[in-house]
């Protein structure tokens, strides 16, 4: 709310008339923009809601600094000018500069409606701010309450919304639900673990269980039937190897837990960067049986480009399990686990991992169940005494949930069934059933219709770090594409086709220069890319840039790039913004070239003609 | 003459009928004065002769008195041309004659004849407005074309490999459902609908691939290359709905982790070696090889127009590579001492009068000569020792040549320290 508020600032209006005269031409949209009904949703609970109620407040303070800055500057501007201040108060100031994309796509409605972020909403949450409102609205009076006016009818339904978000969320969020992804090589057990887990958590039932072990039987693939519980396809099952990430949900006495199981073949490593980016945790699945830890860890193996691409994903806890502990050639031997761990630490290291606090190593064996969610038998091993994966899991705190942002979800997945359905886990914010969300890059305004969690049940209201189900309305299936991002109407999100990115240069065969193709992963969105121009080299060691652009870039160097699609926008933000929507990965022959975060954006997307 | 340096003699060969095919399809004269005479190997001069001579005896007639003119002329000029033959080349003959009007409108006369490259098999005697190039545009085709098809989950692409060009025929997407896990009842449902959905899929490409390399019955392509990621291609390959005539030409069947674009060059880049003599290949291997040297810093490298003369002039130069259509002049100057001075102009600074200016006393230079980069080097590069190799920007490596490298560079002999690289630390913004 408030942000898309700041994002007016940037686009003063210098055209006041302009301004005044476009006014009831856009009243339709003042309601939406107003915060009003915001403020008392939050004003009178002091109580209900102890959870949301700090986040909220946390919102506005790491604004605070700036928007008092801005605020004494518009206080020496002219009178004309002050119409806009009010707008300051918006959270997220950082944005604004690199915000060129929504201040276009905003632009229309910020010079219609400068002032209708009224003084009165404003007040009470951010008091800092209350006096140079008021002066503002002294100076502008006519303006603030035009625009009060206007919006005070349509914002009642508003706040009505927000209202109930806050009640239910705190009701909602007894057990937090959190995203675990298995990653590793081809045949480390992934799947197998997986399917162990669901098993153990008792997910699945007996009965289904016996007619996997039945069916797995038959096709004479015994040891297969833990993984078929995720595995579902017939070409899946058939070669034993995941394709597609698989999803199952399980829930903890004190989680719940949605479980991505990743492909290990080189080939589909694609799909992998799509479950990663809806990762909280990322469990990497290593083989200790003889040989397979040497293939999987070697060049080429996937044990390295998954950890990579799960840190680039934006997972920082890593638990590194070691599994097939009960394999012959292994045999719990705690030679082995040091073995193993010694040789992953210091790669683990290079790749920012920080092994104090977000490493976690443990012996396992994913067939027999040892220490998935039981500790193992000290008859097997006396050397391990640590948690079992599940108690580990438990144990894990997820800091960064960003309740109070604006509404984000990537879409990951889609499917028609009675409606559009969409799957994706969300990123920030929350959505209730109802709810109107614009879909980005197309901007076309959608209704919730509702809401599903993991176990296909309805649900009245999700948050963020959920992966849900949304059946949509207003939207055909096939205008939907995977990558595309539900977002709040109130801030949406950018859509570009160019950008400004710092690159890291992981794998090349020689070098890259401008005119370099490649594909571009970016939470779940895949678009191939042309790097159009070299800008700056940076220099590793002192981080800073040349200034001089360079021919090219190869192994080892970073630098700056501008960054084109092939296609249409691409909904991002930059790095500083929005972390999860701001860092990619580039892949070109089936390799993961580069790693990069935005920087910038540069060029404006569809969405601009769409206002 | 060793066998190496035939086939780089060709590729210049080539790369000058290309350009001379281009500045032939555009050109345009009065009434149809312009004689394109094409006369295949093991035909005789006399006959064609006799041919000419009748032809000028009919166009006589004609009404229009310039029409007439340039026709008679256009003839007359042919005749002479065909004087200096004794008898037909092996290759063939190609004559163009004409007087062409250019674009200030002025008339020019052009006479050329030469033998193509290699054999021509057309017969042809056009007098039209303008010259036929056609047959010698197929004579630069590479025979060998080779078909891909590039499917994945999201969507097919068509595309064709031949010569130095890499064409994307067609492309489109489709919407598969992916695995949604359970679904409780309707698991089996949904599996169902799944299946027919991919099967449906497969069925469609096979019925585009058959539409896009076959004409006329016949396979158009020497081989077809299969790609994709999952298992879609062996199961195109392998369906009875894939035709028969076309299961003939699968050369391979590679795997590769995008579909769209990004898949057809991987795919190209894996069937690399069933494809080894075509042109773009062997263009890309170049380009790499210039990349290896670069990546690994051993300073046998040059780029830019300036350090690639430079590097040429020392004979250090010895393998050049040049953008084809590097579209740089060769401007000699004369100041007013009457001292010569080469420069080279892209198209905006030749527009700049500035850069014709004497940096010394501010009079405006003479131009002496002025021709294109690449013409100056597809004639004098052997005197410099080095090879000379045409790219293309249509592949990858070919594409970023030319963005990045401003489309001519070499790969050295021995190691050469131009003053320009000596920029390090105190490059650096101070933040």
């Amino acid at each position: 709310m408030s942000d898309q508020d700041n994002d007016k600032s940037t686009t003063p209006p210098t055209t006041d008339l302009a301004g005044l005269s476009l006014n009831p031409s856009a009243g339709s949209f003042v309601p939406r923009v107003n915060a009003k009904a915001f403020v008392p949703s939050w004003m009178p609970p002091p109580a209900p809601a102890p959870a949301p109620a700090p986040p909220s407040s946390s919102g506005i303070d790491f604004n605070a600094p700036p928007p008092a800055a801005v605020l004494q500057k518009s206080v020496d501007t002219p009178p004309t000018r002050a119409a806009a201040t009010p707008e300051i108060s918006a959270p997220r100031p950082p944005a604004v500069s690199n915000k060129s994309a929504a201040v276009d796509r905003v632009g229309s409605q910020a010079a219609s409606s400068p002032a209708p972020s009224p003084v009165p909403t404003l007040a009470p949450p951010t008091p800092r701010s209350s006096t140079p409102v008021q002066k503002t609205s002294s100076s502008a009076p006519k303006k603030a309450t035009t625009a009060a006016a206007a919006e005070a009818a349509g914002g009642a339904e508003e706040a009505d919304e927000d209202a109930v978000d806050q009640e239910t969320l705190t009701e909602f969020f007894g057990k937090e639900h959190m995203n675990v992804i298995f990653i590793g090589h081809v045949d480390a057990g992934k799947s197998t673990m997986g399917g162990r887990i669901l098993e153990a958590s008792g997910m699945i039932d007996k009965r289904t269980m016996e007619k996997i072990q039945k069916d797995a039987h038959d096709a004479g693939r015994d040891s297969w039937y833990l993984s078929w519980a995720l595995d579902t396809n017939a070409e899946e099952r058939a070669k034993g190897k995941t394709v597609e990430v698989g999803r199952a949900y399980f829930e903890t006495d004190t989680r719940r837990y949605t479980i991505l199981d990743a492909p290990g073949h080189k080939t589909y490593v694609p799909s992998m960067i799509g479950g990663a980016a809806q990762a909280d945790v990322a469990v990497l699945v290593i083989s200790a049986r003889k040989g397979e830890f040497e293939t999987g860890f070697e060049r080429g193996g996937q044990t390295r480009e998954h950890a990579v691409l799960a840190k680039n994903g934006g997972i920082n806890k890593l638990i590194v399990v070691i599994n097939k502990m009960d394999d012959l050639t292994v045999n719990w031997s705690k030679e082995r686990f040091d073995e193993c761990v010694d040789k992953l630490t210091p790669f683990l290291k290079s790749n920012r991992y920080n092994l104090k606090t977000d490493v976690m190593f443990m012996p396992v064996s994913g067939y027999t169940g040892a220490n998935i969610k039981k500790g193992i038998d000290p008859k097997d091993c006396d050397w391990y005494s640590g948690p079992s994966l599940l108690d580990y899991l438990d144990s894990i705190t997820i800091t960064d949930r960003k309740l109070n942002a604006p509404f984000r979800m990537p879409i990951s997945e889609k499917y028609k069934d009675m409606g559009t359905i969409v799957v994706g886990k969300i990123e920030a914010g929350s959505i209730k059933k109802g709810a109107q969300v614009l879909i980005m890059p197309n901007a076309v305004k959608i209704e919730v219709a509702n809401i599903y969690n993991e176990l296909e049940k309805e649900i009245p209201v999700a948050g963020v770090g959920d992966n849900i189900r949304l059946r949509l309305r207003g939207v055909e299936e096939e205008d939907v594409m995977l990558g595309f991002v539900l977002c709040s109407l109130k801030h949406p999100v950018h859509a570009v086709s160019k950008f400004e990115a710092a690159l890291g240069i992981l794998d090349l065969k020689n070098i890259i220069a401008s005119g370099y193709t490649a594909v571009l992963h970016i939470h779940t969105a895949i678009e191939e890319i042309t790097l159009t121009a070299m800008l700056h080299l940076i220099d590793k060691k002192t981080g800073r840039k040349s200034k001089r652009p360079p021919q090219f870039l190869k192994k080892g160097q970073q630098g700056i790039v501008t960054i084109e699609t092939s296609g249409g926008a691409l909904c991002v933000e930059t790095f500083a913004d929005s972390p999860q929507m701001g860092r990619f990965t580039l892949r070109d022959e089936g390799k993961t070239i580069a790693i990069g975060k935005i920087t910038k954006l540069l060029g404006v997307g569809s969405d601009d003609g769409a206002e | 003459m060793s066998t190496p340096q035939d086939t780089i003699d060709n590729n210049i060969e080539m790369w000058k009928v290309k350009k001379l095919i281009k500045g032939l399809e555009a050109a345009r004269g009065n009434g149809t004065s312009m004689i394109s005479l094409i006369i295949p190997p093991g035909d005789q001069i006399s006959r064609v002769a006799k041919m000419l001579a009748d032809e000028y005896g009919t166009a006589s007639n004609i009404k229009s008195r310039v029409n007439r003119l340039s026709v008679l002329s256009a003839i007359t000029s042919t005749q002479a041309r065909l004087k200096l033959y004794t008898k037909v080349p092996p290759t063939g003959l190609v004559v163009y004659c004409g007087t062409v009007v250019t674009d200030e409108g002025k008339e020019k006369k052009v006479n050329i004849d030469f033998p193509p490259h290699k054999p021509i098999n057309t017969s042809l005697y056009m007098c039209d407005n303008k010259f036929h190039t056609e047959a010698l545009s197929e004579l630069l085709e590479s025979d060998s074309k080779f078909g891909f098809v590039i499917m994945d989950g999201n969507g097919t692409l068509f595309g064709t490999v031949s010569g130095n060009t890499r064409d994307v025929i067609h492309k489109f997407t489709v919407d598969l459902p992916k695995k949604h896990g359970r679904g409780g009842q309707s698991a089996l449902r949904f599996s169902r609908l799944r299946d027919e959905k991919r099967h449906n899929y497969v069925r469609k490409v096979a019925e585009m691939t058959v539409q896009h390399f076959i004409t006329n019955d016949k396979v158009n392509v020497t081989g077809l290359v299969l790609a994709g990621s999952a298992d879609f291609k062996t199961e195109l390959s392998q369906s009875d709905l894939f035709d028969p005539r076309l299961v003939a030409k699968v050369i391979k069947i590679v795997d590769v982790s995008y579909g769209g674009e990004n898949g057809f060059n991987q795919a190209i880049e894996l069937s690399a070696e069933a494809l080894s003599n075509v042109k773009f290949i062997q263009e890309k291997r170049l380009i790499s090889k210039y990349f290896d040297a670069i990546s690994q810093d051993t300073g046998k490298y040059c780029f830019g127009v300036d350090d690639t003369l430079k590097a040429l002039d020392m004979g250090a130069v010895e393998t050049l590579i040049v953008w084809e259509n590097l579209d740089i002049a060769r401007v000699t100057l004369r100041n007013a001492a009457g001292e010569l001075d080469i420069k080279h102009f892209n198209k905006e600074q030749e527009k700049d009068r500035t850069n014709f200016v004497d940096p010394a006393d501010g009079s405006e230079m003479e131009v002496v000569e002025k021709m294109p980069l690449l013409e100056w080097l597809a004639e004098k590069y052997k005197d410099f020792g080095a090879t000379l190799e045409f790219v293309t920007n249509r592949s990858q490596e070919g594409s970023q040549f030319v963005k990045g490298f401003g489309g001519i560079g070499g790969v050295l002999r021995y190691k050469l320290d131009f003053d320009a690289i000596g920029y390090d630390s105190d490059e650096f913004f101070s933040d």
